[in-house]
């Protein structure tokens, strides 16, 4: 279990995981060798509700930043992921289909999205936001979000 | 079947969640079992009832059968019926039986789009399904 940065916002708690690195809009990536593995963060999988389906692409699948890579469907909304990185699909997790209710459970473990070989990973981090940031993105987020209500 | 025996009527208990599509699916489809299918076997019970503590219901759930359909992964109606002291012979949560049935993506809350409305007829034919076996195996065990 990664450790992680906590935000209690009302009756809510959001980790975040310190041993990854995060895109703006909620992904997660972890080096891990030449490859990155990817997930959504824990507030990314709070805000958008229990999970019914996930369609990611295919292995093999090439895509740059900003490339469809998966839809996911909640009980609330369709969410579009956008690739954080460039490069190809090379796994993507069996329980996207069989249990995406792993990404509500353990959004940092069991429920990662995809494994994908990079094409030119410093290039690429320079976009990525380290944990500390990304908690303080959402932090101020959530906080906006609460004083408009 | 011993007259002086009646077979137990099966409690339906939905999710209470109001302003949200998969608490209006568990309700509607609560309904259509309770007044459409099954209206002589089955109770429709109010979870705000077990909620709140009411006698009569904490009664009828201690006294009878309960199928808790849950709008949520909170599962407030499985929760509650089980503090009640209930036996629950079936629980199901809206969000399965919706990947069991993709092509009815339920919206809506106050109303259910057409797809909701599907989604909830079929999830009444499977608890109906089980109330049928849960009253042969009633009668078969009156009998035997």
């Amino acid at each position: 279990m990664a450790e992680t940065l906590e935000l209690m916002i009302d009756k809510f708690i959001f980790r975040i995981a310190t041993d990854r690195v995060y895109s703006r809009n909620g992904l997660w990536v972890k080096k891990e060798d030449r490859d990155v593995r990817l997930g959504i963060s824990d507030y990314m999988q709070q805000r958008s509700g229990d999970i019914a389906f996930v369609e990611a692409k295919p292995v093999d699948t090439q895509v740059k930043v900003g490339d469809e890579i998966a839809v996911v469907e909640t009980i609330k909304v369709n969410i579009s992921l956008a690739s954080p990185v460039n490069g190809k699909v090379v796994e993507i997790n069996p329980q996207l289909e069989t249990a995406p209710e792993a990404i509500n459970q353990a959004p940092y473990d069991s429920g990662w999205f995809m494994v994908m070989e990079t094409e030119d990973w410093e290039n690429d981090s320079k976009t990525l936001i380290d944990a500390q940031t990304y908690f303080e993105i959402i932090k101020a987020e959530a906080e906006e979000e609460i004083g408009s209500k | 079947m011993n007259p002086s025996h009646p077979l137990q009527k099966v409690l339906v208990v939905p999710c209470s969640g109001i302003g949200k599509t998969y608490g209006t699916v568990s309700r509607e489809a609560a309904y259509i079992v309770t007044e459409d299918l099954r209206p002589s076997e089955t109770r429709l019970l109010a979870l705000s009832k077990l909620v709140l503590g009411d006698e009569e219901a904490r009664s009828a759930v201690e006294g009878n059968p309960a199928i808790t359909i849950d709008g949520c992964k909170l599962a407030c109606a499985t929760k509650m019926v089980i503090e009640s002291g209930g036996s629950i012979t079936q629980d199901y949560a809206v969000l399965d039986v919706y990947r069991r049935y993709r092509q009815f993506k339920p919206q809506g809350i106050a109303e259910l789009n057409e797809c909701g409305e599907q989604l909830a007829q079929a999830l009444a034919a499977e608890i109906s399904q089980v109330v049928d076996r849960m009253n042969a195996d009633q009668t078969g065990g009156s009998n035997g």
